[in-house]
């Protein structure tokens, strides 16, 4: 049932775990939401992991249900494909404009059976699996993705770059293929406040790596590959193999603080790679285990509820040595092997350890496009272009009526995000709520 | 175009060969090198740096004072020199204080120095002049196989040497290729060649040199190219000590960059002085026709 | 067992103020050419450490790690994520072995040379005819009337004399 009070809607800008949870918890008070995300599908970058840490249950189990339920709900309204791109009003009053990007897919005739994308010739390197893998130029963004309807990627489909092809339209029993689908401009006002929940970049997209080798060493990976690589629904199928050979990996060394607490890169921690590279040992060990972990750090940071027993469960029960010296190069011998030299701390000895494999794990950074949409939104970002947030009001904005939750302000994981995007939901249901407008 | 030429100590009074092919060089590119009288050591970053800074600034203040011409400023043979009069420069600029101690001293014998005197290594000058450098190419080093040994100081501080990469150095593998030579990549190229080690710990010393001359040896490379003399020296002085201690049997010659320069113009090698390096290139260039 | 000393660390500080943000990573010693073939024997973290904690007899009189074998190749002070000045920090501690006399006579004798002579190196009569011989200009360097001055004012001389006994 609506009320007039309750007549006034929220955007929510960024359709990962953090948007999800606001879109539910504002949905559930009977609120309308309009849910933007870029990508064709929600979920973000929960949805690219294998488990979460501290619990290692499986990422996808806990958040398929919510996106189901968000596809679902009565109250919300899934805008995939696009951005925001004006807003004008105040507090209590917003109208925004939205660019929807075609899919060049009707979302409500196809059926996911996947016969399109079986028959086209292009093959394009997958972002979801960070490359490690192909998919077709109309593909699914994700196995799980919610809405689960095909996408067309303009810019590698033959119709689009040469006029030929269209394969993927003769195939389709459901006739769901639409090459005429344009951009949209959807305008929306009575938006009585935004939440903008962005999430973040890694920092391997913007800078080179080459102190370690990464992209011209083939056994120097980043985390989130790994993640890919150990996820059962990913390029490996979740059997993990060294990319340069194909050999299971047996010694596999784990870097911290690549890019972060670095006055030379981002100079501030990352916040949730010591928790996720032990989490990632973990779950290597119980794929394999004969499998040695070493994480190298400057610190430790655990500092979370059942934090510590979980990097100490690593070191008794998972073969996780955790070493303390932060690696600054990697060299590899003859067959594509990595060397680390490193500090042994207890003996003041510098050493060499050769492994099969090394983890990178990187910086996160804002996501690119935080600018664009910082000036379209008129909300100021901090030094490190993160979301500027006040400490005791982490979810508010410089803006009255825009809020903010999760890694989109401050690097932080599943748990925090979740609960922020509760908080979040909850002021910018008080605007709506409160009963002035 | 027109500079200030220092020469530092190590070049004019043990290694007056590197003096003389750099001369021909620029003398040939068109770019005039003044004589300036009066400059002391520089001091020296590896000795006189380490243990009295103020003498450290004040004679290197000193020395910079007198390239005040409204030229190019000072250009440098030496990358020892570059990194010492480059770091006076980037002190003085940084630190009121540091400038006005500096200047307190100087004053004391007569002068001042107003942090504003330019400085750069000779590499820089010819990698700013490839067009000049490909005009005057007459031989190119075809043959040539050349690892670079960048050394520490013509890089290292970026913030104070401000010229190329810290890690990832390209500009002399540039002013090689220019010439028509091939460069050689190895697994050691960014690796220090150990010379100022050289005054507290000769054997380290040597260990140091010996890992960069085994893996220059395995790359292939049938020269080595260098822009400081303490690396010169490191590299052509100890090859025959290495092999007395090691039995290697190492006989590679060194080039420092003015010779390769000075070969590729046409300059007759035989005024160049390669009969001054211990480790003799005559077989390499009689091999590549520039020597009969 | 050793006592800090803390006004040794402050004096270190107060010529480089970033000694202050080393949080022990070890990427220096882990990158640094010397530490790897003295098998850790020489140290840049630990000498880093040793200076923040004040403990000027392991560095000055006992020399363990010895700072007189850093090689000055600057790899250190280049990747270290706190932008810690290392050389330069170094420098300051070896300033301050001078002062007690305590370093390798080669040091000695170099500045002993440029006190007497102005350059590191004097021409020798063989040098001096080689240089003629290439057509090389007399190099004029600087007058000793000129730096004397300067070495009178900085008391090299005297530090000097403490290092030669």
């Amino acid at each position: 049932m609506r009320s007039l009070k309750n007549s006034k809607s929220v955007v929510i800008v960024g359709g990962g775990i953090g948007g999800i949870q606001s879109a539910l918890d504002l949905a559930d008070m009977n609120i309308q939401v309009h849910l933007i995300e870029k990508q064709p599908c929600i979920g973000g970058r929960m949805a690219q992991l294998d488990k979460t840490f501290p619990t290692n249950d499986c990422s996808i189990c806990i958040l398929a249900p919510k996106l189901s339920e968000c596809y679902r709900h009565p109250n919300i309204t899934l805008h995939t494909l696009s951005e925001i791109t004006k807003i004008n009003g105040e507090k209590g009053n917003y109208s925004i404009e939205i660019l929807k990007k075609p899919r060049y897919v009707k979302e409500d005739a196809c059926i996911n059976c996947g016969e399109c994308a079986e028959k086209c010739p292009m093959r394009v390197e997958d972002e979801f699996d960070r490359g490690l893998r192909h998919r077709k130029a109309i593909y699914l963004y994700y196995l799980q993705g919610v809405p689960a309807v095909m996408t067309i990627d303009s810019e590698h489909c033959l119709w689009f770059t040469k006029e030929a092809c269209r394969i993927c339209e003769k195939n389709c029993d459901k006739d769901a293929i639409d090459f005429d689908q344009k951009e949209e401009v959807l305008k929306l006002d009575n938006i009585g406040s935004i939440i903008v929940s962005v999430g973040y970049d890694v920092i391997e997209d913007s800078i080179p790596l080459n102190h370690y080798g990464y992209k011209e060493f083939r056994n120097v990976i980043t985390a989130l590959e790994f993640e890919r690589l150990l996820s059962a629904s990913g390029p490996q199928g979740g059997h993990i193999k060294r990319l340069s050979d194909g050999k299971k990996p047996k010694k596999i060394a784990y870097i911290q603080c690549v890019g972060s607490r670095d006055k030379r890169n981002k100079d501030y921690c990352s916040s949730i790679c010591c928790m996720y590279t032990s989490k990632e040992a973990m779950i290597a060990y119980e794929h394999d285990n004969e499998i040695e972990s070493y994480i190298f750090y400057i610190d430790i940071r655990a500092g979370g509820k059942g934090f510590t027993k979980f990097i100490e469960r690593g070191e008794n029960e998972y073969n996780i040595n955790y070493i303390k010296s932060k690696i600054p190069e990697i060299s590899i011998d003859k067959k594509e092997n990595p060397i680390i030299t490193y500090e042994n701390f207890d003996t003041s000895e510098i050493q060499k350890l050769k492994v099969d494999l090394v983890v990178l794990a990187t910086c996160i950074v804002p996501p690119k496009g935080i600018q664009e949409l910082a000036n379209i939104l008129s909300i100021q970002l901090d030094d490190f272009d993160f979301i500027k947030t006040n400490p005791y009001f982490p979810t508010e904005t410089s803006r009255e009526g825009i809020f903010t939750c999760g890694c989109a302000h401050e690097p932080m994981d599943i748990p925090q995000t979740v609960a922020e995007a509760s908080a979040a939901a909850s002021s910018a249901a008080e605007i709506i709520k409160g009963g002035e407008f | 175009m027109e500079y200030d030429l220092f020469l530092g100590c190590v070049i004019p009074a043990r290694l007056p060969f590197l003096e003389a092919s750099a001369r021909k060089v620029f003398d040939k590119m068109g770019i005039q090198l003044n004589d300036v009288d009066g400059f002391s050591c520089c001091p020296d970053p590896t000795g006189i740096e380490q243990i009295d800074q103020d003498t450290w600034l004040a004679l290197g203040a000193r020395n910079l004072s007198l390239s005040n011409n409204g030229n190019g400023g000072i250009i440098s043979l030496c990358s020892g020199c570059v990194e010492t009069l480059k770091g006076v420069n980037y002190h003085i600029n940084k630190d009121e204080k540091v400038k006005e101690k500096t200047n307190k001293i100087l004053k004391k014998a007569g002068t001042q120095y107003d942090g504003l005197t330019s400085v750069k290594h000779f590499g820089q000058v010819l990698y700013e002049n490839l067009e000049l450098i490909k005009k005057h190419l007459v031989n190119p080093l075809d043959g040539f196989k050349v690892a670079v040994h960048y050394g520490c100081h013509y890089l290292r501080p970026s913030e104070i040497i401000g010229w190329d990469d810290p890690f990832e150095p390209f500009t002399i593998d540039s002013i090689i290729q220019a010439l028509g030579a091939e460069t050689i990549e190895y697994e050691m190229k960014l690796e220090c060649c150990g010379n100022p080690v050289d005054k507290s710990d000769k054997e380290l010393s040597l260990l140091m040199i010996g890992n960069k001359l085994e893996s220059i040896i395995n790359s292939g490379a049938n020269c080595v190219a260098l822009v400081c003399p303490a690396c010169y020296q490191q590299f052509d002085f100890n090859q025959r000590e290495l092999n007395k201690l090691n039995e290697t049997d190492y006989d590679i010659p060194i080039f420092y960059l003015s010779e390769l320069v000075a070969l590729a113009f046409g300059i007759d090698p035989n005024e160049l002085g390669f009969k001054y390096h211990r480790a003799k290139p005559t077989a390499l260039l009689q091999e590549f026709n520039f020597l009969k | 067992m050793s006592l800090i000393n803390f006004e040794f660390r402050n004096e270190i500080l107060q010529y480089n103020a970033s000694l202050s943000y080393c949080y022990q990573c070890s990427t220096c010693s882990s990158g640094c050419p010397v530490a790897l073939i003295t098998e850790g024997k020489y140290n840049p973290r630990k000498i880093i450490e040793l200076a923040l904690l004040g403990f000027e007899e392991e560095l000055i009189e006992e020399q363990n790690p010895n700072v007189w074998l850093c090689s000055t190749c600057q790899k250190c002070l280049e990747l270290c994520p706190q932008k810690v000045e290392l050389t330069e920090i170094f420098s300051v501690i070896k300033n301050r072995c001078f002062e007690r006399g305590k370093l390798p006579e080669a040091f000695v004798l170099q500045a002993q040379t440029i006190v007497n002579e102005g350059i590191a190196i004097p021409f020798s009569k063989s040098i001096l005819s080689r240089r003629e011989k290439m057509n090389l200009p007399e190099i004029k360097t600087a007058e000793m009337k000129e730096l004397e001055p300067i070495f009178k004012e900085t008391g090299i001389e005297n530090k000097i004399k403490v290092g030669e006994k």
